[in-house]
């Protein structure tokens, strides 16, 4: 049971450094963390049906993926209410679900903040498959999705579909939140996605480096949580997503005393 | 020879069917560099990408390189404002110079020797080869602007069209702009930029055309650039002063 | 669809809604006009630990304290890390939100009855409000809404001017820091009843719902109170059907939210229609 949540953590590690540089880039944050709340009821109702939980939460993440972005070419007041709309709304229709099932608290909690102390078999499986399609994807799709997150407008007048390849980077997101669930819940989810990329990008301005350490510190911070959890007997999601954003203190700290070379 | 780098006639420009730009009658020959002059908020932005597809072409006929303008885009060249572009952005000037081999490499072909030969000529032509592996955030706006420059470049385009490439930027990086500029149609490319700097649309231009919300005026700067246009175009913005010279006020 | 009211503790829910509605319908403009949506939700996660910390350091009394100071501090930290730069601004408030939140759940953690204080804590207690806790939002209520009509101006030209303000010599830099410490303000008086979830809804939903009919400042914010008035007025009903007739737990917070954000999705088509009718001009 140990090892499969040491596992996980390091899966999860990775999958969120990978995913981590293109949010924290592309300033993808706040819709990231409305994703996590989007993601939210389909995980319930998914729960409820007895489906498998990735299935419920990448259809309403989706379906949120692509009403933001539809809505992202509006001014961008509307686009961050629109965003804040979403995020209470889904918030408040997982919470209505929850509510028609009694006894429920306990897994609401399970859905917020994790329980990787519990995570099965299938979820380790769930994990492997969305890693490799995730670092595959991401891999392919280098070029057009730089090119697209650097300048959109000129990369749409040199033809390049940027509306298509958002769409895939916002879906490929939705999978990440959504897979990520079982470790460290839909809230903590984000500091796993944002701190350790954050973190990175504070040590390198070149991708393959940044990449490389957001992995790195993302896998750290899940090792670090878990090994305080275990010792200190507090929760696991939380502990990771602490040991995370401490890796992200300490770097900025660090980068103010030393400001040798701009990154 | 009746080939038009561009040809617009009766055109009116906009977005999601509400007019920016109307009116507009212009025919660019190749070779030729065209200024697009007006005050802020002209529409001269809106005009330019319209003709890259960025836009929408509400009314009248537009051909860019003698083609449809959506069949035209491998040929066509741009250089927006760099206000935009974050300049967090981890990518390097190399890297930026680039994206504009993307489309003869394709998204997953490696860069080989050629590739990096022609960024390379690109970034000398430019004069930023001794900035090439620095950030791209790092580097001063006029800098940043010859970079998108030189990505625009490497990809030989028969058309190309700046949006205020002048705007902000330094003297150098201007005579570098203009230096290249020159150097582009005397090869046979046609340009075309938007400008609120007179002096450069008449130092610069084969032909201008003041827009403001509407076609104003087309024709070369001697025909164009002189108080009776100016002053319809520029409207509330252009002062007359009493000696016979005109004034004009917030460009 | 009356006497549901006429029963007390609803009735109270009702008056503790009314008067949030007066606070939160133009104090979302100002979230709106600033984007501050996500700031917004960053403080109701921050002020978990500061609620978690209050309460096991003085009881219900001092909840209320606890989540002041995290509030308060989290606007401190989150408007110095925007203006410092290096990290973007995006990125902090993610990190910062979910930092504390985290604090906020190891400390509850350690405790037993961990789930039903995170589900007080995430949708309230609004059906519970006492009459000395709707006094103390009255009190808030005027507070606040004399701090806005003192700040309004300013804070509108900075938010569609910042050049221009700080030209006109206001600072934008405090008028940021007190603008996020007003809705630390809000966030902490409305958490206590109406849990995070609902606070959020309330900060963002009601001036993105009003900008649909109208785009000046003044009339979103009544249009914005009138909103939350109307989905309070609902959603408790709606929570009170479902409990009595089809013995459904579902929270009042829950509800309300739910019925601010149908009232945005059904005036979506209201701003598409205006958007085509008035080409040009000020919409």
């Amino acid at each position: 049971m140990i090892l499969r949540a040491v596992v996980e953590v390091v899966l999860v590690g990775v999958l969120t450094g990978l995913i981590g540089v293109q949010v924290v880039v592309r300033r993808l944050s706040f819709f990231t963390m409305a994703l996590t709340h989007a993601t939210f009821p389909g995980v319930v109702a998914a729960s409820i049906i007895g489906v498998n939980l990735l299935v419920g939460g990448v259809l309403t993440g989706a379906v949120v993926a692509l009403g933001v972005a539809a809505l992202t070419r509006r001014r961008g007041q509307d686009a961050a209410a629109a965003t804040g709309v979403l995020v209470s709304g889904g918030f408040a229709l997982g919470a209505a679900l929850v509510a028609t099932q009694s006894g429920f608290s306990r897994d609401l909690s399970s859905f917020l903040v994790g329980s990787i102390l519990t995570v099965s078999r299938s979820d380790l499986a769930a994990t492997v498959g969305v890693l490799a399609v995730v670092a595959l994807v991401l891999a392919v799709c280098a070029r057009p999705l730089l090119f697209a997150g650097f300048d959109p407008a000129g990369a749409r007048a040199a033809g390049v579909r940027t509306g298509g390849w958002d769409v895939l980077l916002l879906l490929t997101i939705v999978l990440v939140v959504v897979t990520v669930v079982p470790a460290v819940g839909t809230i903590l989810a984000l500091s796993l996605i944002v701190a350790p990329a954050a973190a990175a990008r504070l040590w390198s301005a070149r991708l393959p480096v940044m990449t490389g350490l957001a992995v790195l510190f993302g896998v750290a911070s899940g090792l670090a949580g878990l090994y305080v959890s275990a010792h200190w007997n507090v929760a696991a999601g939380a502990s990771i997503s602490l040991a995370a954003t401490a890796v992200l203190t300490v770097s900025w700290t660090l980068r103010r005393l030393v400001r040798a070379v701009p990154a | 020879m009746a080939t038009a780098a561009l040809r617009l006639t009766g055109v009116s420009v906009g977005y999601q069917g509400r007019p920016v730009v109307t009116g507009v009658d212009l025919e660019l020959r190749p070779g030729q560099r065209l200024a697009l002059v007006g005050p802020n908020g002209a529409g001269k932005s809106t005009l330019i990408k319209a003709v890259l597809g960025l836009a929408d072409i509400l009314t009248g006929a537009a051909t860019v390189l003698d083609q449809e303008p959506a069949r035209a885009r491998s040929h066509t060249g741009y250089v927006p404002q760099t206000g935009n572009l974050d300049p967090d952005f981890p990518v390097s000037v190399r890297q930026v110079v680039m994206m504009g081999r993307y489309r003869q490499l394709g998204w997953w072909r490696p860069a080989r020797a050629t590739d990096r030969q022609a960024v390379a000529t690109a970034l000398d032509r430019v004069g930023l080869t001794d900035r090439a592996r620095d950030r791209f955030g790092l580097l001063s706006g006029g800098q940043r602007q010859r970079a998108l420059l030189a990505r625009a470049i490497v990809a030989r385009p028969r058309l190309l069209l700046l949006d205020e490439p002048f705007n902000g930027v330094d003297a150098v990086s201007q005579d570098a702009i203009v230096r290249v500029l020159r150097e582009l149609s005397a090869d046979g490319t046609a340009i075309v930029l938007s400008t609120h700097d007179l002096t450069v649309a008449r130092d610069l231009a084969d032909l201008v055309c003041l827009v403001n919300g509407r076609q104003w005026a087309v024709g070369t700067p001697g025909e164009t650039l002189t108080a009776g246009p100016l002053r319809q175009t520029y409207a509330h913005a252009a002062l007359d002063l009493a000696d016979g010279r005109m004034v004009l006020v917030e460009p | 669809m009356i006497e549901p009211f006429a029963v007390p503790f609803m009735g109270r829910a009702l008056t503790e809604i009314a008067l949030l509605a007066l606070i939160c319908g133009p104090v979302s403009v100002f979230v709106f006009v600033r984007r501050l949506s996500f700031v917004s939700d960053a403080l109701t996660h921050t002020v978990f630990p500061g609620v978690v910390i209050g309460f096991v350091a003085g009881g219900i009394e001092g909840l209320f304290a606890g989540a002041l100071v995290a509030g308060l501090l989290t606007a401190v930290v989150l408007t110095v890390l925007t203006r410092a730069a290096r990290l973007t601004d995006d990125a902090a408030t993610a990190v910062v939100l979910t930092a504390m939140f985290s604090i906020g759940v190891v400390l509850v953690s350690r405790r037993t009855s961990y789930t039903s204080d995170l589900t007080a804590f995430l949708f309230g207690r609004l059906l519970t409000v006492t009459p000395r806790q709707i006094a103390e939002t009255a009190v808030l209520a005027a507070v606040i809404l004399v701090a806005l009509a003192i700040g309004a101006r300013a804070w509108l030209f900075r938010a569609f001017d910042p050049a221009g303000a700080a030209a006109a010599g206001l600072r934008v830099g405090w008028l940021d820091l007190w603008l996020n410490v007003l809705l630390a303000l809000v966030v902490v008086a409305a958490v206590r009843a109406v849990g995070t979830i609902l606070v959020v809804a309330l900060l963002v939903v009601p001036a993105a719902a009003a900008r649909m009919i109208t785009a000046r400042p003044a009339v979103m914010a009544l249009a914005g109170t009138g909103l939350v008035l109307v989905a309070g007025y609902a959603g408790l009903l709606l929570s009170w059907t479902a409990s009595l007739r089809y013995g459904v737990a579902l929270t009042s917070a829950s509800a309300v939210v739910l019925m601010l954000v149908l009232a945005y999705l059904l005036l979506l088509p209201v701003r598409r229609w205006r958007d085509r009718s008035f080409a040009g001009g000020l919409t």
